[in-house]
């Protein structure tokens, strides 16, 4: 029975090289590790000569062409400007857990990064945890208020106020008097983008009809990663009437233009401008976008938190703080712009308030 | 061929187990076209046109597809008797090997072939581990789906990340396989459909769904149906696959390579995997995206149980859930309240049927009464909440699933470990 305990020998072996594997690639934990010795050579910021940054991504990491990269491009701005030492970036993966996420802060918080900055409202309960952890750490999130604490910073957006104004401008675009919202996940966060759309696009007619999708329900993330249902909930729209369909919903966006393209309408993007962004093939189809403007909230958190005092609690970036904005990359607006500006300062002067949960 | 090698294998240990029912061609026929009326009797009550929509139709399929083909690799490998549930960990290979090479050769069947080798490999790493390790099945099909993340992850960082366009999480807009249609039939269907007319209308959207613009990878994800049917049924090859499913030891007295075979399924089975992948990273969407499988593999499972082990079965069951995943996208509040009515009448069928056929009254008067409760619901509300309608896909399987559960039989020897020369 030699044979067989060889089998079985080999089969744990492959068993247990087929799970280290796993725990190698499977977290994306690879150590982004970037000791820029040039940025800190060459810069001449006094303070931030020593100041390590750790910064967790959400699902979809550098590179998502959206909301982390909005981040990353803060980071890198801070990079170059502020001199930091040295920079560390993690991502999540899919489907993980809260443990993940907190032993990812925690990691970062040991291995002597400060400040540290989480990306998404997914690591508001591991932050929560580990801030309290490493009281003398500095930590941010963006999205989320609800990990408060007396060394958290949180970074949140007034995305209602800025879903308002490209809601305004796809009512004055609509030429059937119908237009779509397809939302990733069904979240208080992405209903604030629903609730800003819906008011935008009522104040400009008040009979407009707006069709509404979530892709998925939480807690199933998939909705903010899947550009085929994306693609299919927003032909549904149009076949049944819409011609302008706005997307909060992540990486399943390309879906939503790529239908837009085929139906002949159009597609507003989000977070960053899509119109710059998004696959070549579709970037004409996009009328506008809902710009929330994560990098300036990243530059300036880490600006404060190199001369050492970043303010705990809320900073919220709504449209008067220029935290979010509309696009006009294409030109697609520019016939609708002085209108929408009209809006802008409307609800800056606080003269139209925006809802930030649906009615 | 298939006489020749039928004779060897004669009886395969078959119990009639499935019931007396046999299903032809023509209850077959009248079973879809019931199905057709009674969706256009439900749409011009409702007035919910997207029922039958060309665009709903065409939609179904789309989702359909990469179920169908996560269930054909399933039926391969369980045919043969090993579990195979890392077909989501194949199916990822899949989408990353299908835009990379699709990519790469700027060539979509370049990426189409490139997705099956992805999902090939995954499927050979499975046969090493179950077929000649012993290691079990369940085992092994979570690590490949843990390591299909991992691998995929690592090799996106390392290619699409230094494309432009791309990036760490997802690659650069790939080349699309073609459209087709059949000509002169789009703008007269369309016609059709538009005028709401009781079953010609909805015969008209259906038909333009199913035979407009529909992508050619579609249309060889179909034919691999009827093919594996005929591989698997009809041949000496698959008689002597299916045996080693049912009964390896007999199989193997009979002279059959055990190992041989069931090393072919599991790639085989890897490899439609990996075609499901592809068909998302291609069709489904214009580019890889990580995450994009959403689970699929684990629905092409369940489609495959659903179906009996039988590839119609299976197509069967991935196009019941594809049709019920493009109705709550497309329309959810709207067409699913309709299906609420649909369903209704199918209960208070039963009902009849068995009251009238099997005679059994208090069964009738329970299910009569799930009839009037759903019904009710259907005429009390306006539309179905969003909770639910994302979950309609998963409800319709679960309840299709419960009905049919007591019929369904598996390979005997589905999952057993199975050593050479272990007959005694």
């Amino acid at each position: 029975m030699l044979q067989n305990r060889f089998g079985r020998l080999a089969a744990t072996a492959l068993a247990g090289s087929m799970l280290m594997g796993a725990a190698a690639c499977g977290g994306g934990e690879e150590p982004a590790t970037s000791a820029s010795p040039t940025g800190g050579a060459t810069s001449a910021a006094p303070a931030g000569g020593t100041t390590k940054v750790g910064l967790a991504y959400d699902i979809g990491g550098r590179g998502d062409q959206s909301f982390n990269d909005a981040a990353a491009a803060g980071l890198d701005k801070a990079k170059t400007e502020l001199g930091l030492a040295e920079t560390k970036e993690l991502e999540a993966g899919s489907g993980e857990t809260e443990a993940a996420k907190e032993e990812r802060l925690r990691l970062l918080a040991q291995g002597g990064f400060n400040p540290i900055i989480a990306v998404g409202f997914a690591y508001s309960g591991p932050m929560k945890k580990v801030a309290t952890e490493f009281p003398e750490v500095k930590f941010a999130i963006v999205d989320d208020e609800a990990a408060a604490g007396p060394n958290i910073s949180n970074l949140v957006f007034a995305e209602h106020e800025g879903s308002f104004l490209v809601g305004a401008a796809a009512a004055l675009k609509s030429k059937k008097n119908h237009v779509g919202f397809v939302g990733g996940v069904e979240v208080p966060l992405i209903k604030k983008f629903e609730a800003g759309f819906v008011a935008g696009a009522k104040a400009v007619k008040s009979d407009i009809k707006v069709d509404v999708k979530y892709l998925t329900q939480p807690p199933d993330f998939a909705g903010f990663n899947d550009p085929a249902k994306g693609k299919t909930a927003a032909e549904g729209m149009f076949d049944a009437g819409a011609d302008v369909v706005y997307h909060a919903a992540g990486g399943s966006g390309g879906g939503v233009f790529e239908a837009a393209k085929a139906a002949q309408g159009w597609g507003i993007g989000v977070d960053s401008d899509q119109a710059k962004t998004a696959a070549e093939g579709v970037r004409d189809v996009i009328l506008t976008s809902m710009i929330k403007k994560v990098d300036v909230a990243v530059f300036d958190f880490l600006k404060s938190a190199s001369t050492g005092a970043p303010k705990a609690g809320t900073t919220v970036y709504d449209l008067k703080a220029g935290g979010v904005d509309y696009s006009t990359t294409g030109g697609h607006v520019d016939d609708i712009k002085t209108q929408l500006d009209e809006y802008k300062q409307k609800v800056i002067s606080g003269e139209i308030s925006v809802p930030k949960e649906v009615s | 061929m298939s006489a020749s090698g039928l004779k060897t294998g004669q009886p395969p240990v078959k119990r009639a187990g499935a019931g007396t029912f046999k299903l032809t061609w023509q209850l077959l026929l009248i079973g879809i076209g019931a199905l057709v009326v009674l969706l256009s009797i439900t749409r011009f009550f409702t007035g919910a046109d997207d029922l039958t929509s060309a665009g709903a139709i065409n939609a179904a399929v789309a989702l359909a597809v990469p179920i169908g083909l996560a269930g054909l690799g399933g039926l391969w490998s369980e045919r043969a008797g090993v579990v195979n549930i890392g077909l989501e960990g194949m199916m990822i290979l899949g989408t990353w090997a299908g835009a990379w090479g699709s990519i790469q050769f700027d060539n979509p069947w370049a990426g189409v072939l490139a997705g099956a080798i992805g999902g090939l490999v995954g499927g050979l790493l499975h046969a090493v581990a179950t077929v000649s390790f012993g290691v079990d099945h369940i085992i092994s099909g979570v690590a490949i789906n843990i390591l299909g993340l991992g691998i995929t992850q690592f090799l996106s960082k390392v290619t699409f990340a230094e494309m432009a366009g791309g990036g760490d999480t997802q690659s650069p807009p790939v080349p699309k396989p073609g459209l087709v249609s059949v000509p002169g039939i789009g703008e007269p269907l369309a016609d059709l459909e538009a005028r709401h007319w009781f079953l010609l209308s909805d015969l008209a959207g259906i038909l333009r769904g199913l035979l407009t613009n529909v992508s050619l990878f579609t249309i060889l994800a179909i034919a691999l149906v009827p093919l594996t049917f005929y591989v698997l049924w009809r041949t000496a090859f698959g008689l002597r696959l299916r045996s080693c499913g049912e009964r390896p030891v007999a199989a193997e007295s009979l002279g059959v390579n055990v190992y041989t075979y069931k090393y072919a399924a599991v790639v085989i089975s890897g490899a439609l995997a990996g075609l499901g992948g592809a068909f998302l990273s291609l069709v489904a969407a214009s580019a890889y995206r990580e995450g994009q499988t959403a689970g699929r593999g684990f629905i092409g499972l369940a489609a495959m149980i659903f179906g009996n082990w039988r590839p119609g079965g299976l197509a069967g069951g991935a196009m019941l859930f594809g049709y019920t995943d493009a109705l709550q996208l497309r329309r959810g509040g709207e067409s699913v309240h309709a299906l609420l009515l649909l369903v209704a009448i199918l209960i208070a069928a039963v009902a009849v049927y068995q009251l009238v056929q099997q005679q059994r009254t208090q069964a009738a008067v329970i299910t009569g009464a799930a009839a009037v409760i759903v019904f009710a619901i259907f005429a009390l509300t306006d539309s179905v909440p969003e909770q639910f309608t994302s979950v309609t896909p998963h409800i319709t399987t679960l309840l299709v699933l419960s009905l049919a559960a007591q019929r369904l039989r598996m390979p005997a020897a589905d999952g057993l470990p199975y050593r050479k020369g272990q007959a005694k």
